[in-house]
């Protein structure tokens, strides 16, 4: 199973991505987890995620989730901002399961 | 071209403020700090507003509504009032943490060193702190104190000076001592502070650095231009897609809160209001409407007059968290990030939402917000009552900026939407023929 984490100012507009990717996920009949955070619980939940993904809002902040995710061995990226917008579950997954393969 | 020249030297000129704010330690630290306090922070503020429910004072006796408000009252005392506490075990914490260390003792050193700080007699008497000192007037001492305490906790624990025990004691009674003497360093340094500052005009450190720091930063924070300029930076970074309020507050907070907290004090006391600019102006004023840039006025306007597929939809997706105020569907699907046709809206409606606010509480036509903290994610017009201490006007306020935003946007809105649909036509016909 894979475990995707998501992070932003306070896991609020994440969180809507959420659902919006799990539906997508089990369309696709994929047996993942996402969950989403406020960006300072990211770094203690990097531990039980196999990528992180972080809203472009808070895309300042990538530099500092790459130092502590390189120690994780986890791949970071930032949600693409139209991808965001639409709150396009898909897209956001298969950016995921991209960055893990 | 040149345009977009141009966004990109905006863009490569923001992205390392924003980057330097919220990745310095100390920033960091403060933010986290507060968030630790926020939930204290909430459950007084929902006591200060069940204490103080309309109509109640009439429908009670005098003595009734004395004796209820009273009972109710230890549980913000104990909370809103007391708050800077908070942040600074916050701090402390997050700092030692984030060194790696122990955090816990970062947190209790930082207590004790500001305690030490704080003047322990009040009217004479001996033996008591007093509780303003542990909220807003403390504040500023308070986050200086956790920021110094760690610093020093954390060099004489690198400088490893340890008590040198005989060959024979267990190892783990030295290590005992491993937390004692940096803790006791870090603490003489503030009692050395304290004895020195009391040869001093201000007396005690907490009076100096209320008067020399906290009382013309919060006097500057408290004013109109100040403001202006800190909304104006939140729609600029937003307009990047970087998420300006919370850049921008980990510099304003203390300010807000500090304002605050004054308000607080003086609601409970059944005193005259002193701030109109408060964290709750910013919270349920500007950010309670929709989110940043008051958007939920945009989705309303769509929802009234779009007539391209791309915007309707757009009002569907973004309605439903725009009314708790979450609004980066919006932001992004619009969209407002680096889209020069709404860029004037974006930046002007906030200033005037912010001018309108102002002179209507200056003014005396709508309260002044009572110092309760109404979470960020409340509803408009149910933040506003909750903001003004349960004052309809509050509400009434809200809407008519609701109203102000939705017609400085209107003529703005109607482009956009017209190219979207002469876009979304023109792409039909195509697929048609």
């Amino acid at each position: 199973m894979k475990h995707i984490l998501l992070a932003c100012s306070s896991g609020m507009s994440t969180s809507l991505l959420v659902s919006k990717m799990e539906e997508a996920a089990s369309a696709k009949g994929l047996d993942v987890k996402i969950w989403a955070v406020a960006q300072d619980k990211a770094f203690t939940e990097l531990g039980k995620a196999n990528v992180l993904l972080i809203g472009p809002q808070m895309r300042f902040l990538k530099k500092k989730f790459e130092k502590a995710a390189a120690e994780e061995g986890i791949p970071v990226d930032v949600i693409d901002p139209v991808a965001y917008g639409r709150v396009d579950g898909e897209a956001v997954l298969d950016k995921a399961l991209s960055l893990l393969s | 071209m040149e345009n977009s020249k141009f966004m990109q030297l905006l863009e490569n000129i923001l992205l390392p403020i924003a980057d330097k704010l919220n990745n310095n330690r100390y920033l960091s630290a403060l933010r986290d700090g507060f968030m630790v306090a926020l939930p204290l922070i909430i459950f007084g503020s929902i006591f200060v507003v069940i204490a103080n429910f309309p109509f109640l004072d009439s429908v009670m006796s005098e003595n009734a509504f004395a004796r209820y408000q009273e009972a109710l009252g230890p549980a913000s005392a104990s909370t809103l009032s007391i708050m800077g506490l908070f942040v600074i075990i916050g701090i402390g914490y997050k700092l030692i943490e984030h060194y790696k260390g122990e955090a816990i003792y970062g947190g209790v050193v930082a207590v004790a060193a500001f305690i030490i700080l704080t003047p322990q007699v009040l009217e004479g008497v001996a033996g008591v702190i007093p509780a303003s000192a542990l909220g807003a007037q403390g504040m500023f001492l308070g986050i200086f104190t956790a920021f110094i305490s760690a610093e020093l906790y954390r060099f004489f624990v690198q400088k490893n000076w340890m008590i040198k025990m005989p060959a024979g004691v267990p190892g783990a009674v030295s290590k005992s001592f491993s937390a004692l003497l940096p803790i006791a360093f870090t603490l003489s340094v503030f009692l050395l502070v304290r004895i020195l500052m009391s040869f001093t005009p201000f007396e005690t450190v907490q009076n100096f650095i209320y008067t020399v720091v906290q009382e013309p930063l919060t006097q500057l924070g408290s004013g109109l231009p100040a403001t202006i300029i800190a909304v104006l930076l939140i729609q600029v970074f937003w307009f990047f897609g970087l998420h300006g309020q919370i850049i921008v507050n980990s510099v304003f907070d203390p300010i807000w809160y500090s304002l605050n907290e004054q308000n607080l004090s003086a609601f409970q006391a059944g005193a005259e209001l002193p701030n109109i600019i408060t964290k709750q102006f910013i919270d349920s004023f500007l950010v309670g409407m929709g989110g940043s840039g008051m958007t939920l006025a945009v989705i309303i306007l769509i929802i009234l007059i779009g007539r391209s597929r791309q915007l309707k939809e757009m009002g569907k997706l973004g309605g439903p968290p725009g009314v708790f105020n979450v609004n980066e569907p919006i932001i992004f699907g619009l969209p407002i990030i680096m889209n020069p046709l709404v860029l004037i809206p974006w930046l002007i409606a906030p200033v005037v939402v912010t001018v309108i606010t102002y002179v209507s509480m200056s003014t005396g036509l709508v309260p002044k917000p009572a110092g309760i903290i109404v979470p960020w994610t409340t509803p408009p017009l149910l933040s506003g009552f909750l903001a003004t201490g349960n004052a309809w006007q509050g509400a009434v306020l809200q809407a008519f900026n609701l109203f102000v935003v939705m017609i400085i946007w209107w003529p703005f809105l109607k482009i956009l939407d017209k190219n979207y649909y002469e876009t979304e036509k023109s792409g039909e016909e195509t697929k048609a023929s």
